[in-house]
C-alpha cells in the first residue's frame, strides 16, 4: 500500500483523512523544465483570470518567463498556493503545457494546464483531480517568477549526525540524520525514519538559519524543524496534520 | 551650530516620521494617526499583489518596504512603489495580524503559536519564541448558535494581537491568555502576564504601561518593567449566547486616557493612572471591535452589526459625527490630516471627511462588485436572509465565509507619501491613490 507504514482500524472520517494525509506520498516529481524549442516572447508576463469551476470561479495567476530555458510559478488566492513552481513547461508555437507543483494529496496529482494564446488571451484547460475546467488570461504585466527557495550550508554544529525517535499512534519511530556540507555547494542529507520498515527519505530542502534547521522531503510530504539547544536538537516532525515533538542527540 | 541643530532635528523628523508607520495603529500609544499627504480623491488602483490566502491584518511600511502577513502563512515585503516582492518567509500557520518593525528586525506571530523575529531586509529567521499555542474564543452555545451544548469556536475571532515595540522588549497576547514581554533581541522571555480567556487585542504603550483588553471581560494596565498588575477594568459580560463580552478592539492612549472598544458594545474611556470609567459610548448591542483613532480632541470608531460610523468628542464622549456605513466594519480607522480611511466588510474602502464624515470617495474589490450569491444586497448591506437562515450546525460558519466572499476589508489601512494600503480577504494587497 505504501511504502512508509501507519495503519489504523478506526475509521472516523477525519482519522481517515489523516490516514490518507499519511499513507499518501506523491511521487516526487522531477522539476524538469524544458527549453523551448520554439522561443514565444509573447507568452513571457504575467497571466492572471479565472477557472471556471461549476458554481464558483477561481482565480488564477501565473508567471512565465524565458531565459533560455521557460522558469514559472502559480497563484491560487485562497487555495494557499503562492508561488508554486510550474513544472514540465512545454511550449509549440501558440501551445502550452506544464503543472502546477501543488494542491497534491492521497490519489491527486499536481494540476496540469493545457492552454492557448489566442490574441490577447490565454485560453485552455486546468485539470484536478481528474476534472477539467475552462480558463481564460489575460496578460496584465511583466512575470514576476518566484524562485524555489534553496538549500544552504549548515554550520559546524549541525554537521554530522544525529539521532533521536519519537512515538506516532501504535509505532515507535526511531530517526537518524545525517549532515553533510560540500565545497561551494548547499549541504546534503541523509535522513531515516525506521519503524517496522526502513525508510530512506529523499531529501529536497535543508536550511539553515541561526539556530535553527529545516529538512525537507515533499516526496513524503514530511519536513523536520529543529532548534539547536545545549549540543540537542529540539524540534518537530510535520507529516499532514500530525506534529511531535522530539529531541534528537549526537550517536553514542 | 544652529545648522547642525536643525539638520538633527530634520533627522529627527524623519525618523520619528518612518517609526510612525511602522508598527500596527502607527505607534506604541495605537492613536491611528498618520503623516503625509493623503487622496481627498480616488484616482485608482496602483498595484495590486496577490497572495495564496486572505489578507486580515494590517500592512506597516519602512523605509520603501511594505510588511504584511497573509492567512496563507507567509509574511510578505513588498517594495512599495512597484508591489514587487522583496521577499517572503514561511510560518506554520495564518498570519492574520500587523507585524512591527524596529532596528531591523520584523516581529509577529503566527496561528502557529510562535512569536517569530525576522531580519526586515531578507526575511531571514533570527528568532522564535513558542508561547502556549493559539486559539479562537469558544463557547457553548456561542452567539446563540445551535446545538447550544456545543463549544463552538468564534468565526468573527478574526485577528491576532499585534505586536509593540519599545526599546528592546517586544510585547504582544495571544490565544494562551498570556501577554507577553520578549527580550529584542534574544527572544528571551522577560514576563509573561496571565489572564482568564484569549487575548487577540493589540497592546498599546504609554508611561511604561502595557494597556490590553482579554476575552475574559477585563482590561488590564500592566507595569511594562515588572509585568505586574496596575488596575483592571470589568467590561460587560453575557453568561447565555457570550456574544456581549471580551476585548477584542485594541486601545489607543492619549493625554493620560486609555480609549477601547468592547464586545459589550461600549467604547469606554478609561483614566490611564487608575482605569476609573471616564465615559462610555452604548452602541445599543453592537460591538465595538475597531481599534478607535484619537485626534485633535475627538475619537474615531466603528461598530459591526449596526454598521456605523463615529466621532466623539474626547473629553466627553458626546456624538459628533454618526454616519451609515453599511456593513461591519472591524477595520481601524486611519486619520491623516482632514481624512479618515476605514475598511468595511464588504469589500469596501472608504475615504471620509474627517470633520464631517461624509464620505468622499470609495474604493470596491472586483469580488465585492460581482457579489457572487447575493452575499451582499443592491446597496452593499449584507443580505442576512440568505446568509443566516441556518442556525445549526455548521450553518452560521459557512455563512461567514460567504460574507468574507467578497473580498471584506478587515485590514487598517497604512497611508504613505500619498497612497492608501490595505489587505483584503480576496487575497490581494491594494495600493490606492
Amino acid at each position: 500500500m505504501n511504502n512508509f507504514e501507519f495503519t489504523t482500524r478506526r475509521r472516523t472520517s477525519f482519522l481517515g483523512f489523516v490516514i490518507a494525509a499519511l499513507c499518501s506520498f506523491a511521487s516526487p516529481i522531477a522539476n524538469t523544465t524544458s527549453d523551448a524549442t520554439e522561443v514565444a516572447p509573447a507568452l513571457d508576463g504575467r497571466w492572471s483570470g479565472k477557472i471556471q469551476i461549476p458554481g464558483h470561479e477561481l482565480t488564477l495567476i501565473i508567471d512565465l518567463a524565458h531565459d533560455q530555458k521557460w522558469s514559472g510559478s502559480a497563484i491560487l488566492p485562497r487555495l494557499n498556493v503562492k508561488g508554486a513552481p510550474l513544472i514540465d513547461i512545454k511550449t509549440e508555437g501558440a501551445d502550452l503545457s506544464f503543472a502546477i507543483q501543488a494542491l497534491t494529496g492521497p490519489g491527486v496529482e499536481a494540476p496540469k494546464i493545457k492552454a492557448h494564446l489566442t490574441g490577447e488571451k490565454l485560453v485552455g484547460d486546468f485539470v484536478q483531480a481528474g476534472n477539467t475546467g475552462r480558463f481564460e488570461l489575460d496578460k496584465t504585466g511583466p512575470p514576476q517568477v518566484e524562485k524555489a527557495p534553496q538549500s544552504t550550508p549548515v554550520a559546524k554544529e549541525f554537521e554530522g549526525e544525529w539521532s533521536g525517535g519519537y512515538d506516532l499512534p501504535g509505532y515507535p519511530r526511531k530517526v537518524t540524520l545525517k549532515l553533510q556540507n560540500h565545497p561551494l555547494q548547499p549541504a546534503s542529507a541523509e535522513w531515516v525514519i525506521a519503524g517496522r520498515k526502513i525508510n530512506n527519505l529523499p531529501v529536497d530542502r535543508i536550511t539553515q538559519q541561526g539556530k535553527f534547521i529545516t529538512v525537507e522531503c515533499s516526496a513524503f510530504g514530511i519536513s523536520y524543524e529543529g532548534r539547536l539547544e545545549n549540543g540537542e536538537l529540539h524540534g518537530t516532525v510535520f507529516q499532514g496534520p500530525i506534529e511531535v515533538a522530539f529531541v534528537m542527540r549526537r550517536p553514542k | 551650530m544652529k545648522l547642525s541643530i536643525f539638520a538633527c532635528l530634520i533627522f529627527c523628523a524623519i525618523v520619528i516620521s518612518a517609526d510612525a508607520q511602522s508598527m500596527f495603529r502607527g505607534n506604541p500609544a495605537h492613536t491611528g494617526v498618520f503623516s503625509g499627504p493623503a487622496p481627498r480623491e480616488f484616482h485608482g488602483v496602483k498595484w495590486k499583489f496577490p497572495t495564496g490566502n486572505r489578507i486580515v491584518g494590517s500592512p506597516v511600511i519602512e523605509g520603501q518596504v511594505i510588511y504584511f502577513g497573509s492567512d496563507d502563512g507567509n509574511i510578505y515585503a513588498l517594495d512599495s512603489q512597484s508591489g514587487r516582492q522583496v521577499w517572503k518567509t514561511k510560518t506554520r500557520g495564518p498570519v492574520p495580524t500587523t507585524p512591527a518593525i524596529a532596528n531591523g528586525t520584523l516581529y509577529v506571530g503566527s496561528y502557529d503559536g510562535n512569536f517569530y523575529a525576522l531580519d526586515s531586509k531578507t526575511g531571514e529567521l533570527k528568532w522564535k519564541f513558542a508561547t502556549g499555542g493559539e486559539r479562537r474564543f469558544e463557547a457553548k452555545g456561542l452567539h446563540g448558535m445551535q446545538p447550544k451544548n456545543q463549544t463552538i469556536a468564534d468565526p468573527f475571532d478574526i485577528f491576532l494581537s499585534s505586536p509593540v515595540v519599545v526599546d528592546n522588549a517586544v510585547y504582544f497576547g495571544s490565544g494562551d491568555g498570556n501577554i507577553y514581554r520578549l527580550d529584542t533581541k534574544s527572544g528571551a522571555l522577560n514576563w509573561k502576564f496571565k489572564t482568564g480567556d484569549v487575548v487577540h487585542a493589540s497592546p498599546a504603550f504609554a508611561d511604561n504601561t502595557v494597556f490590553v483588553g482579554s476575552w475574559d471581560s477585563y482590561f488590564y494596565a500592566i507595569d511594562a518593567n515588572s509585568g505586574k498588575e496596575k488596575w483592571h477594568f470589568h467590561g460587560g459580560e453575557d453568561a447565555l449566547i457570550h456574544n456581549q463580552v471580551g476585548f477584542q478592539s485594541s486601545p489607543a492612549v492619549v493625554d493620560g486616557v486609555v480609549y477601547t472598544g468592547c464586545r459589550d458594545a461600549q467604547l469606554y474611556a478609561l483614566d490611564a493612572a487608575n482605569g476609573k470609567e471616564k465615559w462610555k459610548f452604548d452602541n445599543q448591542l453592537s460591538w465595538v471591535i475597531t481599534s478607535p483613532a484619537v485626534h485633535n480632541g475627538k475619537v474615531y470608531f466603528a461598530t459591526s452589526d449596526s454598521a456605523l460610523y463615529h466621532v466623539a468628542d474626547a473629553a466627553t464622549g458626546k456624538s459628533l459625527v454618526k454616519e451609515d456605513g453599511r456593513a461591519y466594519m472591524f477595520s481601524s480607522p486611519a486619520v491623516v490630516n482632514d481624512t479618515v480611511f476605514i475598511g468595511v466588510t464588504n469589500g469596501t474602502l472608504a475615504a471620509r471627511d474627517a470633520a464631517t464624515g461624509k464620505v468622499l470617495w470609495e474604493f470596491q474589490t472586483d469580488a465585492s462588485k460581482e457579489n457572487k450569491d447575493w452575499v451582499l444586497t443592491a446597496d452593499r448591506r449584507f443580505n442576512a436572509p440568505l446568509l443566516f437562515f441556518d442556525n445549526w450546525k455548521e450553518g452560521p460558519l459557512v455563512a461567514q465565509d460567504r460574507q468574507l466572499s467578497v473580498g471584506s476589508i478587515f485590514s487598517s489601512p497604512l497611508i504613505a507619501s500619498g497612497t492608501v494600503y490595505f489587505g483584503s480577504t480576496d487575497g490581494f494587497l491594494y495600493a490606492i491613490d
